[in-house]
């Protein structure tokens, strides 16, 4: 098994920081991709961030009422190993298989 | 899906961007579903609102059909330069052209599909206050967040908030400042807009007691939500209105809370 860390995202417009209001995960739960995790505020609103990944929650980082920066530890994940891939990188999956092509030529081209 | 942008309307095109997301696959009951349409809050968006806070994803994942509107001069609707477009009273007509255009039909009892919930935030329940009293054959439900006795915009300092974008002067009232500087924060938003919709509210302030609407209401608000003090006071003009207070929370950020959306979609859910 393999841990992956993952960062407080950038939540745009110059936002720096963000309050956590509410961890909608605890450690230990098997969540899915696209989950909601946890409810933050920053100066400008309130926002519900979705999983960025599918794994086992191994520790969340910030308590209710806490700040973090963004770029600092949000979230740790515990993954199977051949899942991991390097953080900032898209798993790798099989080749992509060919378009369908709306052209009427061939093309040769691959 | 997005609704095409030309349709026939009864005078002037209101330009508002509306969208209508259909539920995850094998979460809804099966056949047609009565929509929900959410209205945003003064100054946010239905993105700001309803997306980025997760509600798009607890609502489709609850089986529900969604339709969002952004009102005149916020998120992707269009910014008429006639005040008249930014009339709580024109926004309401408006918002009964977007349900006809969506295919909603009139509530009756026993149809699953027909008739519409509503969900409203802020300024969007007061909206949905008043439309739900005025149309009564079309409105199932509805949850009020952050709801209110009075539009706390009808107090904003108007001249003090032009005076202050043209020249910068100080703004004296405080609150009237903070929301401008809030509403300035959202790319989004056409702030000229923003101040015509401020100028229209003011005349046409909201009485709810004047038009209490008949069918089950929840409202709902954090307990820290100065705004919304008055909930109770308003939830008291119907013999059909529950409330909810979500502790901790405030005007900003009751929008998130979980507990909020689960007693909303549950509320919805009831019959009749």
């Amino acid at each position: 098994m393999a841990e992956i860390s993952f960062p407080l995202p950038d939540l745009g417009e110059g936002l720096i920081e963000a309050t956590v209001l509410e961890w909608l995960v605890s450690e230990g739960d098997q969540i899915e991709r696209n989950q909601p995790l946890v409810e933050v505020e920053t100066s400008k609103s309130a926002v519900e961030l979705p999983s960025p990944q599918a794994g086992k929650v191994v520790k969340t980082y910030g308590e209710p009422g806490g700040k973090i920066n963004v770029g600092e530890p949000l979230i740790v994940f515990e993954v199977a190993d051949d899942t991991a891939g390097i953080v900032g990188t898209v798993p790798r999956e099989e080749a992509p298989k060919r378009r369908v092509r709306l052209s009427a030529l061939p093309d040769d081209e691959d | 899906m997005t609704v095409p942008e030309h349709q026939t309307v009864e005078g002037s095109d209101a330009q508002l961007h509306v969208e209508i997301h259909q539920p995850d696959e094998g979460t809804g009951p099966d056949g047609p579903t009565r929509p929900v349409l959410l209205l945003h809050g003064f100054a946010s968006s239905s993105k700001l609102n309803w997306y980025d806070a997760g509600w798009l994803t607890a609502l489709s994942g609850a089986g529900r059909r969604v339709i969002t509107v952004d009102l005149p001069g916020h998120g992707r609707s269009g910014s008429p330069d006639e005040l008249d477009a930014y009339a709580p009273s024109r926004m309401r007509a408006d918002i009964l052209q977007v349900l006809y255009d969506s295919h909603v039909r009139p509530f009756e009892e026993g149809n699953a599909a027909s008739g519409v919930d509503l969900i409203g935030y802020s300024l969007g329940a007061r909206l949905a206050w008043e439309f739900g009293a005025t149309q009564p054959e079309l409105v199932h439900r509805m949850v009020l967040g952050g709801p209110s006795t009075q539009d706390p915009l009808a107090d904003f300092d108007l001249a003090g908030a032009q005076k202050y974008l043209a020249d910068g002067t100080r703004m004296s009232d405080e609150q009237s400042y903070s929301l401008l500087k809030m509403a300035q924060m959202v790319p989004s938003n056409n702030i000229f807009s923003l101040l015509s919709m401020i100028e229209a509210i003011k005349s046409e302030p909201f009485t709810p007691s004047e038009a209490v609407p008949h069918m089950p209401m929840l409202l709902v608000a954090g307990e820290k939500d100065e705004l919304a003090a008055t909930m109770t006071d308003l939830a008291g003009l119907s013999p059909k209105a529950e409330t909810l207070v979500l502790p901790a929370r405030s005007h900003t950020n009751a929008v998130t809370s979980r507990a909020f959306k689960n007693a909303a979609i549950d509320f919805l859910a009831e019959h009749p």
